[in-house]
């Protein structure tokens, strides 16, 4: 699904624009997860196949057929895998945040300048 | 080429005899002409005799420690030593000295020895003018011994030799093959290297009476002082000897010799009556910017010529 | 044999379990998460060691399905290889962080353990997308671990990481799932065997996300500002973690994905590894907080193995084969246990500043870890990154990657320099407090000290067969026992060493012949000579003897070299104590940084000029094939001539010397400046033995050596005249002196070298006992200032005498030994025609009397001060071997035929036209002549004769006392009024004075300021904005794909 493809590449990029010009740490986060969001959907737009049916081999799908009429069920794996992943860090980052908060009661970037050079 | 014979030291003994009185001699005459050219009456050319002999009967009551007896000995037998390794008369069995334990170069740095030995001897006696004096001296002999060692270069270069045998042997049979006349530009820097080893102006700021802090004979008294006049007849006839012998053909017997030892050393004469006096960096300078570019042209030409 | 899988399952089992048992007893947690972490290290040791002797290899597949339905992991030699060594790190680091995992929660416990096992994953696992799981794992771990902290600049760091991660894991992930769908796989093997299908476009791009997330995580330069944050504030045993542990995993990843990539994408991950391991020492360089320091330099290491690992892939090596593991897994092992040593270190001593570092010098166990470590990351022998980096020079060479070796080399020297200032700082500054120990803190850092000696010593064996390097091994061995008999009093230890040295000499003396004989006189009997001083110190002078002996090492193994590893190792060997040697002196520390700067900018030149021979003498390592060089001859000479110089210190490469000798301590000034100069000559001989009539260009390098030797001896004596320091003048006589050894070897005759070799041993005879002297009177009056001095004979008439016979021999004045020289330079200037360099080098000895007379003017004579009245004559064991070195000195002046003639004999196997002649004690050349002997004896003649006279007349006269003198009607209150050593020859300044200008240090003081300062201003690329850190990697990895593919 070339739409879909293109959809996800699409939120990919506004993500990493997101993470390159919002100055406030949360929403650099809220840039990350649409990224995240925008590779789940790429991911899925490769393993799709147009009417193609669930990857369940019992009584209506062969063995036979399931190469021919079944979607991909690798991608809808990794999927799952990466969603997982992706609220993991999503969740470390806020964590981070808050406790950056915490500390300085700043959330902008160009206030966690200690370390340089 | 070696045939040592104990009478060679009689015969070196001799020469020294010779030689010593030569220097004084030497040295009253050409004071009393300088002093007649000043119009004045001048001492007796046998003044330095007189000296001599009253320096070598005075006793001192003190002393300074050992380098200080060192000093004048170093100072002698570098002048003793410069003249024993020189060989005197051309031809003559007798009178070759020491001259065949070493070559020219032996000779050259023979010359250092005595000044080294005396700057040391005067720096123990802790008088601050001696140490300037030898700083100044010493200083200003390592800038003039640059054309000496040249010229020595020079001549080796024009010989392929350094014995001093076999470089007046090479003059030999008439004035036209003296190296004055087969290398004039060479001997030119001789001479200017002559000037800058007799002590005489314009490079006398270390020894000249009129300077305050001459070095050593501030110090030195008595036999010290005695030794010291005792080398300053012989250091400077040796090197005389030594340029007799490699620009002017040698001598084969006393008399010739001492008739060109006259003549080179009035060249140091006359030229110290004529120019004044310089200060040591002025003389370094001097013996930089205009002995050593001559010196460079005239072994550039002798290289070429020979 | 136990499955690897259950690393996994520990793991997973112990995350739930651990926080249950907690609830018992800490004690209990701990004690399972090392059982744990134990566990790991026996599972991945165990199978290392049994695949190592010839076990097939395991495939683990999950789920009971085969790839490429499941997923698989392998565990080979090298994945057992990598999962044990990061085991064990792992293990070290817990015990190391032991005290914070007691006191703080639960959480870090499994966190730690997560990291470990996700580690393991990365190595043993055979899936893309597991891949990918694995370093998520790893990196979520990681993440919490630096979370937990909650100190702001960690959180900050950590926060920049995590951002650095995320984009990373996006390309991974876009990457993996199009690599999926271009081979409908994602198992690494069965890309590997369909590499075909990745020859689309999307396939290649798809590769090239993977690959550039894979080389994000391994810290790319410029890409890299993060890591340097996370480096520089997180905790040192977790970062010795990321540093070493993580980073292999990923190295290793990248090494796994290799056989994927084609010739452009490996191009590119060796360039840009190279660049990073340039670039990252280049910035290190104004670098002054240690954390960070050591961030770039991990970062530079991780590049460089990176870049050598591909490069020898590209240059044709097979990727498993030997020789490509020997060379990348050395420099990788290297950087391993030294970085993490260092970072625990870190830990211990937090400070913020090298130079606060300095505190370690109280633990001296801990010292010589860091010292260790540091010399190992230089990659000096006896470590394993010298020896990967010989082998790696060698085969680049052969293959005539001679860009690469430059550029790795001038990385390498990069970072010497700013690991050896911190390692100065470290063994010079003053420091305020002590620091806490704790055992279980040290005890991972002596364990990776160890493993390194260990890992060092064997891999010398691998190292081109084996057997090449055992003339080092006896030396090196008394050096290892001097390091654990460190704790006796310094005269066992000064016995301990005379003895063996003396002994090795006896062992090695018949292997000599011809000119090595004059060396090994010089090198041994010198050395036992001059060990003799040592008794006069206290104590146990901690770290002194090992270094000594193994400067003596180096240069026996020098001696008995046959191949150019053998000398190249003694020859670093040699310069690795020495430099401790040099840097113990009060105010050594620029000076040996200076020295060691150039000494390894040197070693690099002579190594990149073994590989250049190598390479061109058809894979020969014989020193004797030197001789038969038919290409790049001028190139090989140039490099090789380079590197000898610098020891020698040929004007231009000099500037170290004086302030490395004259702020030596007394005892090491004579080694340094009288025999390991001589280590310079020793090569230049072997060099110019082979090179006979060698061309640069249309220059002949003979004739340049001759003037530039020339040049050396009239301005290192004219530098001599002005220094107020003796032990400096001292030093730059040397410079001086060995110009004259440079000439005469660069005259290429007979009479030459015979100069040459005789003036090295007279120097050794005169430097030695100036420096002797010298060094006991600055003992005694506690000041190296010869205005300070004067009048000191009466104090010390022995070490005058001493001082006077040095000098006499020094400026060459008959009838000492010196004179031979000045007679055989006349002669072999007329000889060969030199005429103008001939006089250069007169005139230079010339102006030695100066600083002849100065030195024993300024010192000894003039008034004596005040404040030395109760000075006492030097300690004997001084003295003892000072009259030693007079006796020789005489016995050569009287009996110059002694050595001469002997040296003239083996020269002439190499030159033989014009030798001197012989007859009856008399010399001859084909010019003149010169009796030694008789000479000695006319002089000494005269000079008795009106010495006992004086004597004699003057028998009655008294002593003076000081200030019984008068000038100018006044006299003298004070001894000061009676000095005027200070600017003794001003006149001659006023009037050379531009020649005397300190142009040379000015050149490299520029050059020193251009590396620096550009460093600097590229290093500001690092704002500490996390968000330009994004840029960052989006524009690196855009340029890179620019690069790589050509847009």
């Amino acid at each position: 699904m070339l739409l879909i493809t293109i959809f996800g590449f699409a939120l990919i990029f506004i993500g990493i624009w997101g993470m390159l010009t919002q100055k406030n740490i949360i929403k650099m986060i809220i840039g990350f997860s649409i990224v995240d969001t925008g590779i789940h959907l790429v991911i899925l737009s490769i393993g799709f196949r147009k009417e193609g049916t669930a990857p369940i081999i019992d009584a209506t799908l062969s063995k036979a057929e399931a190469v021919s009429r079944a979607i991909d069920p690798i991608p809808s794996a990794l999927v799952l895998t990466a969603i997982v992943i992706g609220l993991a860090v999503t969740a470390l980052m806020l964590v981070y945040a808050f406790k950056m908060y915490e500390k300085k009661g700043s959330l902008q970037i160009k206030d966690f300048k200690e370390l340089k050079w | 080429m070696i045939d040592f014979q104990p009478v060679k030291i009689l015969y070196a003994l001799f020469s020294i005899f010779i030689i010593f009185n030569i220097g004084l001699l030497i040295q009253g005459i050409v004071r009393k002409i300088g002093a007649r050219v000043g119009k004045r009456y001048g001492i007796r050319f046998y003044q330095p005799y007189i000296d001599l002999i009253k320096n070598y009967s005075l006793r001192t009551s003190i002393t300074h420690g050992i380098m200080f007896y060192l000093g004048p000995v170093f100072r002698l037998t570098g002048g003793l030593g410069v003249f024993l390794f020189i060989p005197i008369i051309f031809g003559s069995v007798y009178f070759q000295n020491f001259s065949f334990s070493g070559d020219i170069i032996l000779v050259l740095y023979f010359i250092f020895f005595g000044a080294l030995g005396m700057a040391l001897g005067a720096g123990e006696g802790g008088h601050p003018y001696s140490a300037i004096g030898v700083s100044r001296g010493l200083a200003q002999v390592t800038a003039a011994e640059i054309p000496l060692v040249i010229a020595i270069m020079g001549i080796a270069i024009q010989y392929q030799t350094f014995s001093v045998s076999e470089i007046v042997a090479a003059q030999q049979g008439g004035i036209a093959n003296w190296t004055m006349i087969t290398n004039p530009l060479l001997t030119i820097l001789g001479m200017v290297a002559y000037l800058g080893s007799m002590m005489r102006s314009p490079f006398d700021v270390v020894l000249a009476p009129q300077e305050i802090p001459i070095g050593p004979p501030t110090e030195y008294h008595s036999t010290f002082l005695g030794i010291l006049q005792t080398n300053r007849s012989i250091f400077p006839m040796a090197k005389t000897v030594l340029f007799v012998n490699i620009f002017f053909g040698g001598a084969t017997n006393w008399f010739i010799l001492i008739i060109k030892i006259f003549l080179i050393y009035m060249w140091s004469v006359f030229v110290a009556v004529v120019f004044p006096r310089f200060r040591v960096d002025q003389s370094i300078r001097w013996f930089y910017k205009y002995a050593l570019p001559l010196g460079a042209v005239v072994i550039f030409i002798t290289t070429l010529l020979f | 044999m136990v499955d690897p899988i259950y690393i996994f399952v520990i793991v997973l089992g112990l995350a739930f379990l651990l926080s249950l048992f907690d609830k018992l007893s800490r004690n209990l947690s701990l004690f399972l998460f090392f059982l744990a972490l134990a566990s790991f290290v026996y599972i991945s040791g165990s199978w290392f060691i049994s695949l190592l002797s010839g076990k097939e290899e395991l495939i683990i597949f999950t789920a009971g399905f085969k790839p490429p339905v499941s997923i698989n992991l392998k565990m080979g030699l090298i994945e057992a290889f990598f999962t044990s060594l990061t085991n064990f790190l792992g293990l070290l680091s817990a015990i190391y962080l032991f005290r914070k995992f007691r006191a703080e929660a639960v959480y870090s416990l499994i966190l730690y353990l997560m990291i470990i096992m996700g580690i393991n994953g990365l190595i043993m696992t055979r899936d893309l997308f597991n891949l990918f799981v694995f370093l998520e794992i790893t990196s979520i771990a990681t993440y919490s671990m630096i979370g937990i902290s909650s100190d702001l600049k960690s959180l900050t760091a950590g926060f920049k990481y995590m951002i650095a991660g995320g984009i990373a894991s996006v390309f991974l992930l876009i990457g993996t799932i199009y690599l999926y769908r271009s081979s409908g796989t994602l198992n690494i093997d069965s890309m590997i065997s369909s590499v075909g299908l990745l020859t689309t476009k999307t396939g290649i791009i798809a590769l090239f996300l993977v690959i550039i997330a894979i080389m994000i995580e391994l810290k790319p330069f410029p890409a890299n500002g993060w890591a340097l944050d996370v480096y520089q504030s997180v905790n040192s045993g977790v970062v010795a973690i990321i540093a070493s542990g993580i980073s292999a995993a990923m190295l290793f990843v990248l090494f796994k994905l290799t056989p994927l990539m084609n010739e452009n994408l490996l191009t590119a991950v060796a360039g840009i590894g190279l660049a990073t391991f340039f670039f990252s020492n280049l910035l290190a360089l104004k670098q002054e907080n240690p954390k960070r320091l050591l961030g770039y330099s991990s970062i530079g290491q991780i590049g460089l193995i990176m870049t050598v690992y591909v490069v020898l892939i590209k240059a044709g090596f097979i990727r498993d084969s030997q020789i490509v593991w020997l060379i990348s897994g050395g420099l990788f092992l290297n950087h391993f246990l030294a970085k993490a040593g260092l970072f625990w270190l870190a830990g211990i001593i937090k400070k913020e500043k090298l130079s606060d570092w300095a505190s370690l010098r109280t633990s001296p166990i801990l010292l010589f870890a860091f010292g260790t470590f540091i010399f190992a990351l230089i990659g000096l022998p006896p470590f394993p990154g010298f020896f990967a980096k010989w082998q790696l020079v060698m085969t680049l060479a052969a293959k005539g990657m001679i860009f690469w070796i430059v550029i790795i080399l001038l990385g390498s020297f990069l970072e010497a320099i700013y690991l050896l200032r911190w390692l100065g700082k470290v063994l010079k500054r003053e420091f305020q407090e002590k620091f806490a120990i704790h055992f279980s803190r040290i005890l991972p850092i002596i364990i990776f000290m160890l493993l390194i000696l260990v890992l060092g010593a064997y891999y010398s064996t691998l190292i081109f067969a084996g057997n090449n390097l055992n003339i080092l091994y006896l030396p090196m061995l008394f050096v290892f026992l001097l390091f654990i008999l460190d704790f006796l009093p310094v005269w066992i230890k000064n016995t301990l060493t005379i003895a063996a040295t003396a002994c090795y000499s006896y062992l090695i003396f018949p292997q000599l012949a011809g000119y090595k004989n004059i060396f090994g006189v010089i090198f041994l009997i010198g050395g036992v000579l001059l060990l003799i001083p040592g008794y006069i110190k206290k104590g146990k002078r901690m770290g002194f003897y090992p270094f000594v002996a193994m400067m003596y090492a180096g240069l026996a193994g020098l001696l008995i070299s046959k191949t150019t590893l053998q000398l190249f190792t003694s020859w670093e060997i040699m310069t690795l104590g020495s430099y401790i040697l040099i840097i113990r002196g009060k105010k050594s520390e620029p000076h040996a940084l200076s020295y060691m700067l150039f000494s390894v900018g040197g070693a690099f030149a002579m190594l990149l000029g073994f590989g250049l021979l190598f390479s061109v003498n058809g894979n020969s390592l014989a020193l004797d094939s030197l001789a038969n060089v038919s290409q790049a001859v001028g190139t090989i000479y140039l490099l090789l001539g380079l590197g000898f110089l610098t020891k020698m210190a040929s004007i231009g490469l000099h500037i170290w010397l004086p302030g490395a000798h004259g702020e030596a301590e007394t005892d090491v000034s004579p080694m340094v400046s009288a025999i390991l100069l001589k280590a310079g000559m020793f090569g230049m001989i072997i060099l110019m033995s082979a090179i006979h009539s060698a061309k640069i260009g249309f220059v002949s390098l003979p004739y340049s050596l001759g003037w530039l030797g020339a040049i050396t001896v009239f301005l290192g004596n004219l530098m001599a005249i002005y220094q107020e320091d003796a032990k400096r003048l001292l030093a730059y006589s040397s410079v001086g002196n060995l110009g004259y050894v440079l000439f005469g070897l660069a005259l290429m005759t007979h009479l030459g070298w015979l100069t040459s070799i005789t003036y090295a041993l007279n120097h050794f005879l005169f430097k030695a006992l100036l420096f002797l002297a010298i060094g006991g009177v600055v003992m005694r009056v506690k000041t190296k200032n010869m205005y300070e001095m004067g009048g000191l004979i009466k104090k010390m008439p022995l070490s005058f005498i001493s001082v006077l016979i040095g000098i006499i021999a020094l400026s060459g004045v008959p009838p000492l030994s010196g004179f031979a020289g000045k007679w055989m330079i006349y002669n072999v200037v007329l000889e060969k025609g030199w005429y103008f360099q001939g006089l250069v080098v007169i005139i230079g000895g010339l102006i030695a009397f100066l600083y002849c007379f100065r030195l024993i003017y300024a010192v000894f004579l003039g008034q004596l001060k005040d404040n030395h009245r109760q000075v006492k004559e030097a300690p004997i064991a001084l003295l003892i071997p000072q009259y030693i070195m007079i006796f020789a000195i005489m016995l050569f002046s009287v009996y110059p035929g002694f050595i001469l003639q002997p040296v003239g004999d083996f020269l002439k196997e190499l030159f033989p036209q014009g030798a001197l002649i012989w007859n009856e004690g008399s010399a001859f050349t084909q010019f003149g002549y010169w009796n030694g002997g008789l000479i000695f004896m006319i002089t000494g003649g005269i000079f008795a004769i009106f010495f006992l006279l004086l004597f004699f007349l003057n028998r009655k006269a008294q002593k003076v006392k000081q200030f019984n003198i008068v000038y100018a009607a006044e006299r003298p209150s004070r001894p000061e009024l009676t000095h005027v050593g200070y600017n003794f020859f001003a006149h001659y300044k006023k009037a050379l004075g531009s020649l005397s200008q300190p142009y040379v240090t000015k050149f490299w003081d520029t050059m020193s300021d251009l590396f620096h300062s550009s460093g600097d201003f590229v290093r500001r690329l690092y704002t500490g904005n996390g968000q330009t850190y994004i840029l960052h990697i989006l524009l690196f990895v855009l340029a890179v794909y620019y690069i790589t593919f050509g847009g």
